[in-house]
């Protein structure tokens, strides 16, 4: 088990430092980039450039110095804004995006999972198909159409909510909601099949045959094998919020990380766009890691299979 | 020939008349048509038959676990006086895991992969007794030693895939003897096996069933488990009781052509002699449309004209002399108008018995 | 030892055999095997392609989504023939025209009707044809802009457009009073109006649809063919070669897409070959992990054992055997690639990465319309539907195809 998971750390450290490269030579390889001769910046953007990645260097070298700054967690100096850091970006966006985007989680397991779960249970009958039929919606309609449509008619037509900011609790119905809808439909529907599936498993009948009372049945047996692949798709899900709230964080012009990053996309801000990414990948690396240390917690199978090998 | 004490008592499960299909979008799976059989207290009842006989589905159907689409349509199935069929849910689930127990096929997939196999066996005792955890788990470790599993309190606390198959199927059984059943079902008990483990399985299972004195049904295609551990076997065949009787007569002198034909699909390697096996042509009918006569019919070398449009009653010992007592065969070579077919209703073997 | 028999002895059979009397004697020849199966029809047996058709087809839903998507595809590829206008032909006259609006008329004092209407927007006031044709811009022959009022004349007859409260109104120049609407004409010109420089939306959106499914459809094939041959190779050699391979695949199944799909297009610059590069290079895990698990799984089915022993070649089993064997799930992955691949690619146009303007995608044209939602909504409305009728329709025939390719529920 120990094994396992200083396995899958290390495993962390090699993603981290892969996407780390690939980022800062993707970076290296943009005309005008942020490491080439021939880019227009002003002149203290250069001279902080200079100072700090010694542009001169070969290129390894100032590969090797990206790479010392990221190990104390600094990522540099914004291309674009003067005096300003990435670091300093992060730290301003980052309770906004957090705020966003834990209230989608939250939207995403604790109501996507019981609408699923009721579904199951009725089975072809009218919750079941309400629950698909929104379902079906949820995962047809992206996100921004959802957020654009839903702030014209009740923040713009009706006045029901701001149309932007989060000053106040009503703020964050419509991103939340656009935020999370996807995956609302998707964890629902995923809720629904992985429980159905469980329900027609040997062991449930062994579990009716011993005589435990059906609500023993469901939560102990059913429930918590039907969770299992519910968990493995967390990871993937807190990655698509984050990348979600790119465009989110746009149409309400709620001033968090992800507003950051497609402005300095829209700004051609390189080393911010460079810096961003670095950092929500390794955001993501760490919640995969939780998703799959709770995955181990809640699959005695997975101990032996992986930590042996 | 002895007789077996079973018979002389009252039956402990007497079925009759079962009816289950399913309902699928294709239609009516016609599963059970009209089933009755008696089980007797400390007796081995076999059931065997081809898959898709029925044989698994009228277990379920007593034990009410069919899936959402069967249905019993007619029938009972009477426990100690009570008729399970209409049994309201609370005492149907006061029953399942304490009175009657069952051991499924499959090991691999019939424990929770989830929870210690501890906890499966902790959770059917407490679900039926009023006992603490630990009297549980001390009852648990008792089970264990039961089965045979070395170092009992030490299993207890692992997983289902930390065991072997025929590990599990001992698990599986002492699960389902947990709280001392009076009747035992097991499907196809050691079908999912390895060959060497199936007959550890079996002798446990036979041992056991001396020891507690529980009535079984043991459900099974394999005539050579029939033929090692039970008592009276029921043949079944597109969801009817082909012949019934004692182990030793149906073995001896069966009285239905397909009851023949299985005999005959198995090597017989007491004989010494080389011997041609003879499946029996054919596969067994699609029970969405059952044929409207005797199911075996369309595969069966007598049939006759009658065969394809009525299905024949189960004539007994008395009907026909060549029939042994407690034999029980469905065919229409056994009417008093039927042609001789010496290996089906031969006059010679009378009072062979 | 009579009284030892058991109950089924008694037991009744179903159908209740008739009495001795009953049964004429031809009734006891013997037929043999078989003869009971004369009048009973096994179900025609199907090869799996044909049965997973028909399957298909019975599937209302996924049956409806395809239709959709042909007749999507063809408007796409015909459909800008036929219009007048191009995607990039501007007309700023003819600005933010909507496609049904409410039209006014008055006598211009020879005996004929005018008709106008006024697009409540950007106060402007247009022609109108008898048929909804939009004749133009007219011009105020006064602006009091301190009044908020703009004068315009037809023939004799002269009318005031009023802004001072919102919505603006029509009223008459003599008396003051409104004029009333006389009802909603369909936009003859523009059927789907205009956007904000004049351009028609009606053929920009079937560009936009030829654009976002050109991208759909090649970004999903070059991930299908990476995925394919990186999965087949992994699959087919396994071994050291296919741990190696899937280690690699794990790596970047955890790196988020999103972000280097973002990334490419920030090297390699705005514009659709940019787009269907970045998109097609990355999302191929998935294809990649299916093709290998079939793959797989056949490599221990009896038949490639046959194939073996009889002396097949690799390549032989490799295209005869394994590689039609593997089509349905791959199918069906290769189905549910596409929507995802339309929604990246407008996601991208959306932030801002995407194809070069006046080029539009549905991407483009929706956020092109947030800019302008506050005064047009309407023109939100064509690409949010077109792009999410076009998902549902590729997800309904996903899971029809899934539901009819799935080995498991076939019986």
């Amino acid at each position: 088990m120990i094994g396992y998971i200083i396995r899958r750390l290390l495993m962390m450290i090699v993603t981290l430092f892969a996407i780390i490269t690939l980022t800062f030579f993707l970076m290296h390889a943009v005309p005008g980039g942020p490491f080439t001769s021939e880019k227009q910046v002003l002149p203290e953007i250069q001279a902080a450039l200079d100072a700090k990645y010694h542009l001169n260097d070969p290129i390894w070298l100032q590969y090797f110095n990206y790479l010392k700054g990221i190990a104390v967690l600094d990522l540099g100096p914004s291309f674009k804004y003067p005096g300003l850091t990435v670091n300093e970006m992060i730290v301003e966006g980052l309770p906004v995006t957090m705020k966003t985007g834990v209230l989608a989680l939250l939207c995403v397991v604790a109501l996507g999972v019981p609408l699923g779960i009721v579904a199951a249970l009725f089975r072809n009958k009218w919750p079941d198909t309400l629950v698909m039929v929104f379902a079906t919606i949820g995962v047809a309609i992206p996100s921004y159409v959802v957020a654009t449509v839903t702030l014209y008619i009740f923040a713009l037509r009706l006045g029901w909510v701001p149309t932007f900011g989060l000053d106040d609790w009503r703020g964050f119905i419509l991103p939340v909601l656009a935020l999370s809808g996807f995956w609302l439909a998707f964890i629902a529907r995923l809720s629904r099949s992985s429980l159905l599936e469980t329900l027609n498993e040997d062991y449930m009948t062994t579990a009716k045959a011993k005589g435990l009372h059906p609500m023993q049945v469901l939560f102990k047996h059913g429930l918590r094998n039907s969770l299992i692949p519910i968990v493995t798709v967390l990871g993937p899900v807190v990655a698509n919020l984050l990348t979600g709230s790119f465009v989110i964080e746009q149409i309400f012009a709620l001033p968090g990380i992800g507003r950051h990053f497609v402005l300095s996309i829209t700004n051609r801000d390189y080393t911010t766009i460079m810096g961003i990414t670095i950092f929500y990948a390794a955001f993501l690396m760490v919640m995969i890691f939780i998703v799959d240390m709770i995955y181990l917690a809640l699959d005695p199978r997975i101990k032996l299979g992986k930590a042996s090998s | 020939m002895t007789i077996t004490a079973a018979h002389t008592s009252e039956p402990i499960l007497s079925v009759k008349n079962l009816s289950t299909s399913f309902f699928s979008d294709r239609g009516e799976v016609k599963a059970v048509r009209g089933v009755s059989f008696d089980v007797y207290p400390g007796e081995i009842l076999g059931i065997v038959g081809e898959s898709g006989s029925g044989k698994s589905i009228t277990c379920m159907s007593v034990l009410r676990l069919l899936k959402a689409n069967g249905r019993v349509l007619d029938g009972s199935a009477v426990f100690e006086g009570k008729d399970l069929t209409t049994l309201p849910s609370r005492q149907m689930r006061a029953l399942r895991g304490n009175d009657i127990s069952m051991i499924f096929q499959d090991p691999m997939t019939s424990l929770n992969p989830t929870l210690t196999v501890g906890e499966q066996i902790i959770e059917t005792i407490r679900a039926h007794r009023q006992v603490s955890r630990a009297d549980a788990a001390k009852r648990a470790i008792e089970l264990f030693d039961l089965v045979k599993i070395p170092s009992p309190s030490k299993r207890l606390k692992s997983y289902p895939h930390e065991f072997s198959g025929g590990m599990r199927q001992r698990v599986m059984i002492a699960m389902a003897l947990s709280c001392d059943p009076k009747l035992l079902v097991a499907d196809e008990p050691t079908t999912a096996l390895d060959v060497t483990i199936q007959r550890q399985v079996l002798q446990l299972l036979k041992e056991l069933q001396s020891r507690l004195g529980m009535a079984v049904i043991l459900i099974t295609h394999d005539l050579g488990v029939i033929a090692e551990v039970t008592d009276r076997i029921l043949v079944m065949y597109g969801g009817m009781v082909m012949e019934t009787g004692r182990v030793a007569d149906l073995f001896e002198s069966p009285r239905h052509p397909y009851t023949q034909g299985l005999l005959k699909s198995i090597p017989d390697l007491s004989s010494g002699e080389h011997q041609r096996l003879s499946p029996i042509p054919g596969s067994p009918p699609d029970m969405l449309h059952p044929p409207a006569g005797c199911p075996f019919a369309p595969r069966c070398t007598h049939a006759m004209g009658i065969c394809t449009e009525a299905v024949p009653q189960l004539y007994c010992a008395g009907d026909t002399p060549v029939l042994r007592a407690g034999q029980a065969a469905r065919c229409w070579l056994h009417h008093a108008d039927a042609p001789e077919v010496p290996e089906v209703n031969a006059r010679e073997h009378e009072g062979a018995a | 030892m009579t009284d030892t028999i058991p109950s089924e002895v008694a037991s009744k059979a179903p159908a209740a055999p008739p009495s001795v009397s009953q049964i004429p004697a031809d009734k006891w020849l013997k037929v043999g095997p078989d003869a009971g199966d004369a009048e009973y029809i096994a179900a025609p047996s199907l090869t799996y392609w044909q049965d997973a058709r028909r399957r298909l087809s019975r599937n209302i839903p996924a049956m409806l989504s395809l239709a959709f998507i042909v007749l999507l595809l063809v408007a796409a590829i015909i459909g800008p023939w036929f219009s007048r206008y191009s995607y990039f032909e501007q007309d700023l006259a003819l600005s933010n025209i909507p496609p049904f609006f409410e039209t006014y008329e008055v006598e211009t004092g020879t005996g004929e009707t005018a008709r106008f209407f006024l697009n409540s927007g950007n106060f402007k006031v247009y022609g109108v044809g008898p048929g909804g044709e939009v004749e133009g811009l007219l011009r105020a022959t006064k602006k009091d802009l301190i009044n908020k009022q703009h004068r315009y004349e037809f023939g004799e007859t002269a009318v005031l457009m009023d802004f001072k409260s919102l919505p603006a109104r029509m009223l008459d120049a003599e008396t003051g009073e409104v004029i009333g609407t006389s009802g909603w004409s369909w936009n003859a010109t523009n059927w789907f109006g205009t956007d904000q420089l004049g351009r028609d939306l009606l053929v920009r959106q079937l560009y936009g649809a030829r654009i976002s499914l050109t991208v759909a459809f090649v970004a999903s094939l070059v991930n299908f063919f990476i995925g394919v041959f990186y999965g087949g190779i992994s699959g087919y050699f396994g071994g050291a070669v296919d741990s190696v391979m899937m280690r690699i695949v794990e790596i970047i199944a955890t790196i988020p897409l999103t972000l280097y799909v973002i990334l490419m297009m920030v090297v390699l610059q705005n514009g659709l070959l940019s787009v269907v590069v970045a998109i097609g290079t990355v999302y191929w895990v998935d294809m990649a992990r299916i093709v290998r698990g079939q793959i797989l799984s056949l490599k221990q089915a009896d038949y490639v054992a046959a194939a073996q022993t009889m002396g097949a070649s690799t390549r032989r089993i490799l295209t005869r055997h394994l590689l039609p064997n593997t089509m349905g799930p791959i199918l069906v992955t290769l189905t549910m690639l596409i929507p995802s691949a339309i929604f990246i690619e407008s996601f991208m146009s959306f932030i801002g990465l995407g194809v070069t303007p006046p080029l539009a995608s549905w991407g483009t044209l929706t956020s092109e319309a947030v800019e302008t939602l506050r005064a047009y909504p309407y023109q939100l409305f064509f690409p949010a539907a077109a792009i999410s009728l076009t998902m549902f329709a590729f997800n309904f025939l996903g899971d029809g195809l899934r539901d009819a390719l799935d080995p498991r529920l076939r019986k």
